[in-house]
This record gives structure tokens, C-alpha cells and sequence, in this order.
């Protein structure tokens, strides 16, 4: 018990010690700052470090932090102006602070050198720093905290700043952020420098942190120079290079300039750098000179779609991808070439067909004219393949299929194929052409992969509906003239325009294949007919094929009508019979103007088989019973066989006046005239045993018939759009007008454009008829009646 | 698993490191429990002061009944940080505790 009371009592007597430690303290502290310069002088090894921590402990102990902390602060400080005078000061690099711009190797050397010595004062001065921290580590868990002040490791730091790196009394941040941005220059120019120095400096730069703002000396000091020099070099280099450099060369040494920034912050920089110089060198290189690049004659982007040069268009997605105007200039630029080379096709089209115009009325060729207007039309509908092919592959190859872009593109080929008003029945033509020569000569997969092409650009009409007018005509010639090659590219096709526009689209394309096997079935039933009932049997073979009316492009009623020859009247009269004994409550109307023929003449050399249409055959057959020598006069002609005077004058120019001359004209010329005479041509010959009187092909209209396809377009529009009113009225019952038209312009869009006032005026007949009335308080709403 | 264990137990000299009361007792205690000290680590690891060269330290503070104590507490502490087992208790002498809270103060464990 007693013996503890007295060991208790002794326990409290160390700090009666504090009383004598002051006298102690500048003893002590005399022996601390001697330590603490030996530390500075590499001499750590002959000191204790139970001693100088005892030291310090026994000094905070005491009460003294303060002094020791100023003590420290003093010796530290002292030391590091001692360095800046012996090491730094003699290494300043020799030429002037202000001349970075200026390139001496000299001075790279000096400012290398420098740099070095830096590196080393600030490695040793940290190896000390750690040394003092540790033997003052009492101090710092004990004084600083309390008295808040940073603990000592820190406050080497900001001595180290205030003393070298922000010395007040040498230049050495001037000398500092000069042989930094120069050695940074020298090595945009190519050099090779130290660039374990400048990290180093660029280390211990972020390693100081800014006494008011507690951001670090790096982004005070340096990095707003640094941004600003770089900025300046890249406005220079822009500017030079822009006026030396064709644009792909400009691009690449963009990109390697990006890559070396890249790489610079990566090396020696601060990570926090990489962003903003890369938004200059972008800014200087990239955004101010886009439209320079772009517009670059003999190298531009233009040049480069023109050459298809995918590495350097690629190169240039990439690149003014990085800037906000960049794709967007790019586009721009793109789709106003696409147009303009549209443009262009459009051009040499127009003045082809009207070439072509004037060259018919001079020389009359039916057959040469369908030739040349078709190929007008397979050429402008290959351009624009060609055109797209191309960009196709520019967009894979070179835009990493950026939806963006295509979009922009899709909206260039529209606008231009929507330019050229007969873009429609010409893209129909292609398909034709193809569909009725498909074979010959390309296989079925090259077929398919044209008309899928076909389909793309039949995507980009807006009129859709005459489109499928034209297709319509097309198809029914081909069908009916049994031109077209092979059924199954015709369902392709319909299936392809099936999933394009839907069922409503084909159902009457459809509805004419359905037609054409029903014929077929027909006719051999008919045939079997006539076997049994031999009386009727006529002496020529007939082959019908009927019709549906409203699947079919021809206008029934008004259809022309001809007086055939009795044999040929009696044929259609057993057919008419025997069909209509099939199907009671049906009408057969004859389509004259549809038909073929192929009959046999025999001249003086030798037999022709001819394939004529059925005016043809009824003008031949006239000759039959004409003696030869005679002539028939135009008016006989025409009179006898009632035919349409087009359609007569034409089909006399092709028996008269093209390729196979069967008859013979007098007076000569290409036109046909009224008085004119004409002689069965018995001195014919041909080197086929078979021939063909070229007759109507597809070919393109001419201007009187397009408008009349307009004029049935227009009234088609009219049904539709009255349709589509109905439709939605039907199921909104009341509707305001603007929402009205919005609606059905939309319903209508997959196949034409409506214009709003066409809208209105159908809404206004629609009133009329007492499908809508005006809501009786507010005249823009309307009401559906039942 | 011998074979590990084994060589867990076999130190090297280096592995110890020497502690020298102020009256000249001395202790010989793994490296692994004295760094439990921040003091001590400290002194071995910071530079190239005299007690990292020679592995030695001397207290001239500290007498050899509280710095026996100390390194009781440090293989204690060694022996049952992030263990498993129970943490049986760490009886001190309340003669020694005003005197050790000091000590502790020191050397920072």
C-alpha cells in the first residue's frame, strides 16, 4: 500500500520538470535545428532519433510547440534560400527570361539543365521534409492540431513554395514556366527533351497547392500560360498550315497534333489538362478552319467523294466529329453535292427527252422514239443507283454507317429525285426493263439485287400513287403482251412494293396476276368447248384473256372499238358465248387496242410469220382482198376499220414507215397524212422467218398523255383523300379543321403529299354531300353524320 | 502445411529489433509487434538515422519496468489484432498506468 501511494505520488512529479525546461529549451532547440541542418546536409546517419523525437516531445510537452514550430519554420526557410542562391540562382538558363518563343538549342540545353537542378533540390528537399516530419511527428499530432496550423511536412511545402518556386527575391517562377513552355514548344518542334525533368517540375508543381484558393501551383501558375501559348502556336500552325497543306495532308498533321497532346498530358501533364488542350488544339485546328477544309479545292471533301479517298473521309468524320459544328458542316456539305450531282442527272435527262422530243416530230419514229425515251429513263434511274451505290459505300466505309449522315443523304436523293416530276414513271420504266430483259443476260440474283436497289429509290418518292399508276400500265403491257420473263421476278417485285406500302398497295397488282391464271384456265376450257361443239369451230386460234376491270389500268367504256374481220367476229362470238354461259350477269368489252396477232404472209420471196398488234392485223387483212398493185387510200382504211385515228396513224407508221417495211407508202415520207395510198409491199424480205412490227412499248408519255395521267392522278387523290376524311371522322366524330388536315395528311403521306387546300376543298364537298356539317357554336369543328 | 508453419515460426535476426531501457535493460522483440508504435516505426524506417542502421533503439525516457510492460502490450497487441479467437484481458498494474498512459503518449500506440 505505501509503496504504491509513493509510486503514485512520484508518477505526477514529471511535469514539475516543466518548470525547469525552460531554461532547458534553447539548449534543446539549439540541438534540434543543428539536427535538422544535418538532415539538410545528407548527415541523418549520426543522429539519434530517439533524441530529437525526445527533444521535440519534451518541448510540446512543455508548452514550447510554438517556438519550435517557428524554430523549424525559420531553419527550413533558411536553408532553402541558401539553395536558391548556390544551386538555382547559377543555373537560370542563360538567355533572357521573356525569348521562349525563341528557339535556341542553347538555351533548351540551359533550360534541360535547369530543370534538373530543380528536380533535385525538390527531391532532396522532400526526402528532408519526410525526415523532419517523422522526428517531429509529436509535434505535429500534438501542437499542430491544436493550433492549427498545417502540420510540417505541409508547411515545407508552402516554405518551399514562398521561397523557390513563388521566390519573391530571385525570378525563379519566370525562369521556371519559361523553360517549361519552351522545352514544351521545342518538343512541337520535333525535338527530344528531358521529359523526366519536366515531370518532375510538373510533379512538384501539382504538389504545391496555392495558399487562398487551395488549388495547386500547377493550374494557378502554369496551366493558364500553358493553355494560352498553345492556343497562340495552334491559331499560327492553323493558319500556315491551312495556306501549305491540301486537305488530307491538313487532316493527318491535325491528328498527330492531337495524338502528341494526348500524349504529352499523358507524360508529364496533369491528367486535368488533357480536356482543355484538347478543346484548343480542336478549336485552332479543327473548328476555325472546318469550312476551309471542306471547301479545299482539288482536296476538299468534295474532291475526296469525287476520288472516293475512304481514308481520308474517314480521317474527316473522326476528326470534325470532335467539334459541334463539324458533322453538321460535313452534312451540309455532302447533301448539297448529292443535290447538285442529282441535279445534274436531272439536267442531262430533261435535255435528252427533249432531244428527243424534237427529234420524233421530225423524224417519226415510233419505234426508234420508245427506244430512245426509254433508255432516257433507264439511264437517269441508273445514275441515281449509281449515285447512291456510291454513297452507300462512302457511308460504310468512311462515316462507320453514322445514322445521322444517312439520314441527311436520304433527304438530299429525295429531294432531288422528287425534283425531276417524272422520276416516278421512269424508276417504273427501270423496273420494266428489267423485269422484261431480266434474263437475258443477268442472272436472277442480279436481277433481284437491281430491282431491291429500285425499291430504295422508290422509297424516296413522295408520289407514291403515280408510281403505282405507271407500275400499273407497265405491268399490265407486260402481262398482256406476254413481255415479261419470269413470273416469279414480277411477284418479287409486288412482294418487295408489299412491304414497302402494304396490302392496299398491291391488292389490284395482284388481283391482274389472279386475272391473267384465270385466263389461262379459261382457255383451256374453251378449248375443250369448242372440240366438243364442232360446228363452231372457227379457223383461227383465239386466246382470250379477260379482265377485271378495276384492277386494270385501261378505261373500259370509253376503250376503242374497230370492226374486225367476220372470221375473227365469229371467233369472239363463240368465246362470248361460252363465257357467258359460265358466268351469267357479266359484260365482255373487247379491248382492241391490247391485243397481238401473229398471221402469215406470204411474199415473193418467201413465207413470214409477222407479229403485229390487232390493228395491224386488221389493216393487213384488208389487203387480202386487194388485187395486187392496187392501193387502199387512207380514208378506206379508216372507214372500213374504224379505228381511232391515233391509233391508226400509228400503227400505219409502224407497217410503213420503220424497220420492216410490209406496205408501201405513197407519197413517201415519215408522216402520215390524210390521202395518202398504200401498197402491200410484195418485194419484202427479211432475214428472220419470224418477225415483229414494233408496236406501242412502254416508253414515256409524251406530254399529252402525262396529262392525262395527271388529270386520273389527281382524280384518284380526290377519292383517297375523301376516303381517309371519312375514315377519321368516322371514328372522332368531331374534329377541329387544322387537327383534321394534320391527321389526314399524315393517313395520306405513304403515298402522296396532299396539299391542305385540296384537303379543304374535299371537306367542303364532303359538307355538300351531308357527310360532315360545321358544329353549329363553333365553325371550325366539324361533325361526322351517320 | 508443416512446411508453412514452420517457417512461420523460424525468424531471421532481422526479423527482431533491439529496445534499450534508460537503465540499460534490453529487450529483443519481433520488428512486426514494435512498429505497432508509430514512434518506433518511425525511427526504423525514416531515413538513415542511427537507429535504422544499427536496429537498436535507446529510450532514455523510459525505465525497464514500463518499457517490459510496453512490450508485453505490443505482442499482446501483435498476437490479437484481427484474430478470431477471444481477446483474453490485458492486466495492468494501476501503480504503472498513470506512468505508461504517458509512455503511450510517446511513442504513439
Amino acid at each position: 500500500m505505501n509503496s504504491r501511494r509513493t509510486n503514485q505520488k512520484s508518477r505526477i512529479k514529471p511535469p514539475k520538470k516543466s518548470n525547469a525546461a525552460d531554461s532547458q529549451f534553447n539548449d534543446n532547440w539549439e540541438r534540434l535545428a543543428q539536427a535538422i541542418r544535418e538532415i539538410h546536409k545528407k548527415n541523418a546517419s549520426i543522429l539519434s532519433f530517439e533524441e530529437l523525437y525526445r527533444n521535440a516531445y519534451n518541448m510540446v510537452l512543455h508548452k514550447n510547440g510554438d517556438k519550435l514550430y517557428e524554430g523549424v519554420k525559420r531553419v527550413i526557410t533558411q536553408h532553402l534560400e541558401e539553395v536558391a542562391v548556390a544551386q538555382i540562382v547559377p543555373n537560370f538558363p542563360l538567355s533572357g527570361a521573356s525569348s521562349s518563343s525563341q528557339t535556341n538549342p542553347v538555351n533548351g540545353v540551359g533550360g534541360a539543365n535547369f530543370l534538373k537542378v530543380l528536380k533535385n533540390v525538390w527531391e532532396d528537399h522532400i526526402t528532408c521534409m519526410l525526415m523532419i516530419r517523422d522526428i517531429l511527428m509529436y509535434m505535429d499530432r500534438v501542437y499542430a492540431k491544436s493550433a492549427n496550423v498545417p502540420p510540417v511536412y505541409d508547411l515545407g511545402l508552402e516554405l518551399f513554395r514562398d521561397t523557390i518556386v513563388r521566390s519573391q527575391k530571385y525570378p525563379i517562377q519566370i525562369h521556371l514556366l519559361d523553360v517549361l513552355l519552351q522545352q514544351i514548344l521545342l518538343e512541337r518542334e520535333n525535338e527530344i527533351i528531358d521529359r523526366s525533368s519536366v515531370k518532375a517540375s510538373m510533379d512538384m508543381l501539382l504538389e504545391l497547392v496555392d495558399a487562398s484558393t487551395r488549388e495547386t501551383v500547377y493550374s494557378i501558375d502554369f496551366e493558364g500560360r500553358f493553355l494560352e501559348t498553345s492556343a497562340e502556336y495552334y491559331r499560327v500552325e492553323g493558319q500556315m498550315l491551312v495556306g501549305e497543306c491540301d486537305a488530307p495532308e491538313y487532316m493527318k498533321k491535325v491528328e498527330k497534333r492531337l495524338i502528341e497532346e494526348e500524349q504529352r498530358v499523358r507524360h508529364y501533364l496533369s491528367q486535368s489538362t488533357e480536356q482543355k488542350i484538347r478543346s484548343i488544339v480542336e478549336e485552332e485546328l479543327i473548328s476555325k478552319h472546318l469550312k476551309t477544309v471542306i471547301d479545299m479545292e482539288n482536296s476538299g471533301l468534295i474532291p475526296m467523294l469525287r476520288n472516293e479517298k475512304m481514308d481520308d473521309l474517314a480521317r474527316m468524320y473522326k476528326l470534325f466529329g470532335r467539334v459541334s459544328q463539324g458533322h453538321e458542316e460535313m452534312k451540309s456539305a455532302i447533301s448539297n453535292y448529292i443535290r447538285e450531282l442529282g441535279k445534274a442527272i436531272n439536267e442531262t435527262v430533261s435535255s435528252g427527252s427533249n432531244n428527243n422530243i424534237s427529234t420524233t416530230s421530225t423524224d417519226g419514229g415510233g419505234g426508234d422514239k420508245s427506244q430512245t425515251g426509254t433508255s432516257v429513263a433507264i439511264r437517269w434511274v441508273q445514275e441515281v443507283l449509281d449515285l447512291k451505290d456510291k454513297f452507300d459505300k462512302v457511308q460504310s466505309l468512311a462515316l462507320s454507317n453514322d445514322k445521322s449522315f444517312q439520314t441527311a443523304f436520304n433527304e438530299a436523293f429525295e429531294y432531288f429525285i422528287n425534283k425531276n416530276p417524272k422520276s416516278p414513271e421512269f424508276i417504273s420504266l427501270f423496273i420494266d426493263d428489267n423485269l422484261k430483259k431480266g434474263l437475258k443476260g443477268k442472272t436472277e440474283e442480279e436481277v433481284d439485287s437491281v430491282l431491291d436497289k429500285t425499291i430504295t429509290l422508290f422509297r424516296f418518292i413522295s408520289e407514291k400513287d403515280v408510281f403505282e399508276r405507271y407500275y400499273k400500265q407497265h405491268l399490265a403491257k407486260r402481262l398482256l403482251l406476254g413481255r415479261s420473263v419470269s413470273d416469279d421476278a414480277e411477284r418479287g417485285m409486288i412482294g418487295k412494293l408489299k412491304i414497302e406500302c402494304g396490302y392496299q398497295f398491291t391488292s389490284k397488282l395482284e388481283g391482274m396476276f389472279n386475272d391473267m391464271r384465270i385466263s389461262t384456265d379459261t382457255m383451256s376450257d374453251f378449248k375443250e368447248y369448242l372440240d366438243k361443239s364442232v360446228l363452231e369451230r372457227p379457223k383461227l386460234d383465239l386466246n382470250v384473256t379477260v379482265l377485271t376491270s378495276t384492277f386494270w389500268p385501261m378505261n373500259m367504256p370509253a376503250s376503242p372499238r374497230c370492226n374486225f374481220p367476220a372470221e375473227i367476229t365469229r371467233a369472239c362470238e363463240a368465246f362470248q358465248r361460252f363465257y357467258l354461259g359460265r358466268h351469267s350477269g357479266r359484260r365482255l368489252t373487247w379491248q382492241s387496242n391490247m391485243g397481238t396477232a401473229d398471221i402469215r404472209a406470204n411474199f415473193n420471196s418467201k413465207k413470214h410469220e409477222i407479229n403485229v398488234s390487232t390493228y395491224q392485223m386488221v389493216i393487213l387483212l384488208m389487203f387480202n382482198d386487194v388485187p395486187p398493185g392496187k392501193d387502199l387510200s387512207y380514208e378506206t382504211i379508216k372507214g372500213e376499220s374504224d379505228i381511232p385515228e391515233v391509233d391508226l396513224k400509228r400503227n400505219l407508221q409502224s407497217l410503213a414507215c420503220a424497220k420492216y417495211k410490209i406496205l408501201l407508202k405513197e407519197p413517201k415520207g415519215r408522216e402520215i397524212n390524210a390521202g395518202d395510198k398504200f401498197y402491200f409491199n410484195e418485194d419484202f424480205t427479211a432475214p428472220y422467218q419470224r418477225i415483229k412490227i414494233q408496236t406501242v412499248a412502254s416508253k414515256v408519255e409524251t406530254e399529252g398523255e402525262r396529262k392525262d395521267t395527271r388529270e386520273k392522278v389527281e382524280e384518284a387523290r380526290k377519292h383517297q383523300t375523301e376516303a381517309a376524311i371519312v375514315r377519321i371522322m368516322k371514328d372522332r366524330k368531331t374534329m377541329e379543321h387544322n387537327l383534321l388536315i394534320s391527321e389526314t395528311t399524315r393517313q395520306l403521306q405513304p403515298r402522296f403529299t396532299p396539299n391542305p387546300a385540296m384537303i379543304k376543298k374535299r371537306i367542303e364537298a364532303l359538307i355538300e354531300r351531308e357527310y360532315l356539317e360545321r358544329a353549329p357554336g363553333d365553325r371550325r369543328v366539324y361533325n361526322y353524320l351517320a | 502445411m508443416s512446411n508453412t508453419s514452420k517457417k512461420k515460426e523460424k525468424y531471421s535476426p532481422a526479423d527482431y529489433v533491439k529496445l534499450i531501457s534508460s537503465d540499460g535493460f534490453e529487450f529483443i522483440i519481433l520488428r512486426n509487434a514494435a512498429i505497432i508504435s508509430g514512434t518506433i516505426r518511425n525511427m526504423l524506417s525514416s531515413g538513415q538515422f542511427i537507429e535504422s542502421k544499427l536496429n537498436q533503439i535507446h529510450f532514455r525516457d523510459i525505465n525497464a519496468v514500463l518499457l517490459e510492460k510496453v512490450c508485453q502490450y505490443l505482442y499482446y497487441k501483435h498476437r490479437y489484432t484481427n484474430s478470431t479467437t477471444e481477446i483474453p484481458p490485458h492486466n495492468i498494474d494501476p501503480a504503472l498506468a498513470l506512468e505508461l498512459v504517458v509512455v503511450a503518449d510517446f511513442l504513439d500506440c
